[in-house]
């Protein structure tokens, strides 16, 4: 995947290359076409002619371009040779001697694997705190509407305080004063369910799902049945529109899932099993379960802190911005105010809200690099750690900043893409 | 309201206006307030007893744990948590800094509030100077914080210092305001010139300071020579004005550098100091490289619209952390061979700059758009350069638009300073680790008393500026074109 991504970084980097160098070739020939088409009394001289000042500005930025860079890469390479640092990616293959706890990757595996790894924590970060950030900054946002004085200023106070601090000190302190401090240690971890729920300050542990005889095939069925359920519920949501009948998409949707699902449990004789976490004789969850490290639990936790902040000031303003009569007709129309703000006012508020939310969720995405100051094993913390390895820098800071610019673009473009339906649709 | 009804129900129109339209007094009383507030149904009644209930736990108990936490660790550290690891006999140097950063504040702001005062005067607006009791309201936070620092201190000099500071600017605003039109005209450059005269007190005198002196000194030439209507125009005059006000610069910059170069240098500097200087520094850099990325990455010409495009687009994709990552480990490999590898704090300056200078582009971006097209037009219609037209009649509008954006980006960037703690900065973060770390305090996890401290301190300064940014925006009428 990360030669991959080199790969296309590397295709990126010459196509712009050939655009540019190509589009002043294309510029300079086209502007002497047309000043041999012009007679000579229009024609401006050569230095006093806007496209050939605009050319030659062009030429001497890319001559600067290219001569600070050149000389900035010999130097690079002078000091890269003088302390025998290898410029090549075979590093990723050799075995990178970084384990993660709770994660089956091993001290053997590979760099690259490492990174791998990393990058999917900080995805499975960004994929909690996301949606969660956004429901508690919405619920905040209109919180600070509330007719009701306490909660206001509440909100007010909440919104004032965690926004004008830096997301580090509240990722610090949620985890060294609350996690860390507040939470039992893992010989005393705090059991109020047995086994179903235990939570230390090292580890939270709740029972998982895991497959048994025939999974593989179960877990395409329920593939299957989540498909065929958004297409019932499409199904229904058509009939809603065309007939007016009631759709209860939701409800078909659901039926449909669990239905086969159960049936297919069945017929393949219990694919999965319950697997609880098991305890040391010590008290401490070791293996098995659904385990969470506490430092990622930490961080997520701070960031959905911090940045519910920003998105539920977002969301003020843009129910600010939905025009007040639609409030007063909802209120004429006796809607309760759940549904006044479920039907009438978030949904166009949400509109308006939705372009700087997704510079909010690229936010996110970024601070999850934070974790290296609590430790969290995401990509930021296994690079960190493999400079430590004395792996080179020079290609892991690149490979660091390829994933994370990857993974802004897929965010912005998935953002862009909801965002476009959102929009209403002009006749 | 039933006679007013009445009175609009009628025919004639002068009644209904006759009568007194002053709106009913909202002041209720506390019992009808509470009613409306608190307790409007049973469903707010309930929620406002749940609320109270957390609310008041919370309370309590931040209460007793703050009551009962050991502030010993502050009292310890609190000269690192200002200004890091100073000498203690060159002590008096952030003292004297502090003052005529102070002054130059003062001073400044009193003559910038008369020139607008005086503007708003002569368009017949309504103005009148701004009391204390409003100055007082708008930089609350920064002022409790101030005391609050200070209430740590174990001596009585930091509490001389901090009134004798409050006097100070007090003094400078009066001044200030009644300085002579002439200079107060000029207060931006005895601002900036002050401001780094309190640097070279902090650092010692040296060549870079030199530099920086040489160029206030020559952008202050060139506004001045400006005002000179005796000098030919076009080129000649141009080319007057720019040797005038480099022999200027080279001047002061030569004057500067006789004087024998000692101090403290910045290497070492720490705490809250560099959290601020490093804001503050990455920003006035960044503004003009900012302004330039925003241009290129407007302009029709594809080389640099594309590379305007490709830096700020790369610095704004990736994570400050990874920035500064690459400052620390990658930064000195592109110096040439023999160069030593700078202070750490410096590479740190140049990757922030850069960042903050993909950010402000953006940023001017957004007020480049917010100038009609009209405007660009009309200038190129009576006969202006790409450059004038930029500079005198873009620029100018695309600026003041994002004034309130400006103040914003330096907030996040302030609070992005906390980062420089990851690569090994002494900031004011990173001080809460090492106090926790001294011998004294190692194991008795106070870590949440110097996280809390820290918080304080970081929120002070941001909620001021964002107050501050939003009382910009009503000012200068931006959100509402």
């Amino acid at each position: 995947m990360i030669k991959f991504l080199l790969l296309l970084l590397a295709v990126a980097a010459i196509g712009t290359a050939i655009y540019v160098v190509g589009r002043l070739i294309y510029d300079i020939v086209a502007m002497f076409r047309n000043r041999a088409a012009t007679s000579e009394g229009d024609k401006a001289v050569l230095w006093r002619d806007v496209k050939a000042i605009g050319i030659a500005a062009q030429i001497v930025a890319l001559a600067a371009i290219v001569g600070v860079g050149n000389f900035l890469w010999g130097n690079f390479r002078d000091r890269t040779d003088a302390i025998g640092l290898e410029l090549g990616f075979d590093f990723l293959d050799q075995p990178g001697g970084i384990t993660i706890a709770d994660n089956p990757l091993i001290a053997g595996d590979s760099v690259g694997k490492a990174i791998v790894e990393g990058f999917f924590n900080t995805i499975r970060i960004i994929m909690v705190g996301i949606p969660a950030a956004l429901i508690l900054g919405t619920l905040i946002g209109i919180a600070r509407f509330s007719s009701n004085w306490i909660v206001r200023k509440l909100a007010t106070g909440y919104v004032e305080f965690f926004r004008n601090i830096p997301p580090l000190v509240v990722i610090v302190f949620v985890w060294s004063a609350v996690f860390l401090n507040a939470f039992p240690t893992s010989q005393e971890a705090w059991k109020p369910l047995g086994e179903w729920f235990i939570l230390s300050n090292n580890r939270f542990a709740i029972p998982s799902l895991m497959g048994q005889d025939n999974f593989g095939p179960f877990r395409w069925i329920l593939l299957g049945a989540l498909i065929l359920a958004a297409a019932v519920a499409f199904w229904r949501t058509k009939v809603f529109d065309n007939t007016g009948a009631p759709h209860h998409r939701v409800l078909w949707g659901l039926g449909t899932f669990f239905g086969i699902g159960l049936i297919a449990y069945l017929v393949l004789g219990g694919p999965v099993s319950m697997s609880k976490p098991m305890l040391d004789d010590r008290g401490r969850v070791f293996s098995d379960g659904f385990r969470i490290q506490m430092p990622f639990a930490a961080i997520t936790v701070a960031l959905i802190i911090y940045t519910a902040t920003h998105i539920s000031e977002i969301v003020r303003g843009s129910i600010m911005a939905v025009h007040k009569g639609q409030e007063e007709a909802a209120n004429a129309l006796a809607l309760s105010t759940f549904q006044r703000y479920r039907f009438v006012v978030l949904p166009q508020a949400m509109r308006v809200a939705f372009p700087p939310l997704i510079s909010q969720f690229l936010n996110f995405s970024k601070n999850s690099s934070l974790a290296i100051a609590i430790g969290a094993a995401e990509t930021t913390n296994i690079i960190n750690n493999l400079f430590g390895q004395s792996q080179p820098a020079p290609q892991l800071i690149l490979i660091l900043a390829l994933l994370y610019l990857t993974l802004s673009l897929v965010l912005s473009a998935i953002g862009n893409l909801i965002n476009r339906r959102l929009q209403i649709v002009g006749r | 309201m039933a006679e007013r009804a009445a009175t609009y129900l009628g025919d004639d129109i002068t009644a209904a206006l006759a009568v007194d339209s002053t709106p009913p007094s909202s002041k209720l009383s506390p019992g009808d307030w509470a009613k409306t507030n608190l307790f409007s149904s049973a469903a707010n009644t309930i929620v406002t007893a749940i609320v109270a209930v957390a609310a008041g736990l919370l309370a309590f108990f931040a209460l007793r744990w703050i009551i009962n936490a050991d502030f010993a660790i502050i009292r310890a550290n609190l000269r690192i948590f200002m200004i890091g690891q100073f000498p203690r006999e060159e002590l008096w140097r952030p003292w004297a800094s502090g003052y005529v950063m102070i002054l130059g504040a003062g001073l400044t702001a009193g003559a910038m509030a008369r020139n607008s005062h005086e503007l708003a005067l002569s368009q017949e607006l309504e103005s009148v100077k701004e009391g204390w009791g409003q100055l007082l309201r708008r930089f609350w936070p920064i002022i409790a914080a101030s005391i609050f620092f200070v209430s740590f201190a174990r001596t009585v000099m930091p509490y001389i210092g901090l009134a004798a500071a409050y006097v100070l600017v007090v003094v400078a605003r009066e001044v200030g305001w009644r300085l002579p039109a002439a200079i107060r005209e000029r207060a931006l450059f005895i601002g900036v010139a002050l401001f780094i005269v309190a640097m070279l007190v902090i650092a010692g005198t040296s060549r870079l300071g030199g530099y920086a002196l040489g160029l206030v000194a020559f952008l202050w030439a060139l506004s001045e020579l400006s005002r000179v209507e005796s000098l030919p125009t076009g080129f000649a005059g141009t080319a007057v004005r720019f040797v005038v006000a480099l022999v200027v610069a080279a001047i002061v910059a030569i004057v500067q550098n006789l004087i024998p170069h000692d101090g403290f240098g910045w290497e070492d500097w720490g705490g809250l100091h560099i959290s601020l200087f490093t804001t503050v520094i990455g920003i006035t850099l960044g503004m003009p490289f900012g302004i330039l990325l925003a241009l290129g990455r407007k302009s029709n010409l594809p080389v640099l619209k594309t590379a305007s495009v490709i830096f700020i687009e790369f610095i704004r994709g990736v994570p400050l952390i990874s920035l500064l990552l690459f400052s620390n480990l990658m930064l000195p490999l592109f110096l040439p061979i023999d160069f030593e590898r700078p202070a750490d704090l410096t590479l740190a300056i140049i990757v922030v700059t850069g960042f903050s200078a993909a950010y402000i582009a953006e940023i001017v971006r957004g007020g480049l758009q917010a100038v009609p097209k009209g405007q660009t037009e009309a200038a190129q219609a009576s006969g202006m350069s790409a450059a004038a037209v930029q500079r005198f009649i873009v620029l100018p509008q695309a600026l003041r638009a994002v004034i309130p954006a400006m103040v914003g980006q330096f907030i996040a960037l302030f609070k992005d300073t906390s980062l420089l703690s990851i690569i090994g900065l002494l900031e004011f973060l990173r001080v809460s680790d090492t106090s926790n770390a001294q011998q004294e305090f190692v194991g008795k996890g106070l870590a949440s008393v110097t996280y809390l401290f820290v918080a304080i301190g970081y929120w002070a300064f941001a909620y001021t500026m964002s107050k501050e940014s939003r009382r910009l925006e009503a000012k200068l009428g931006v959100g509402h074109r």
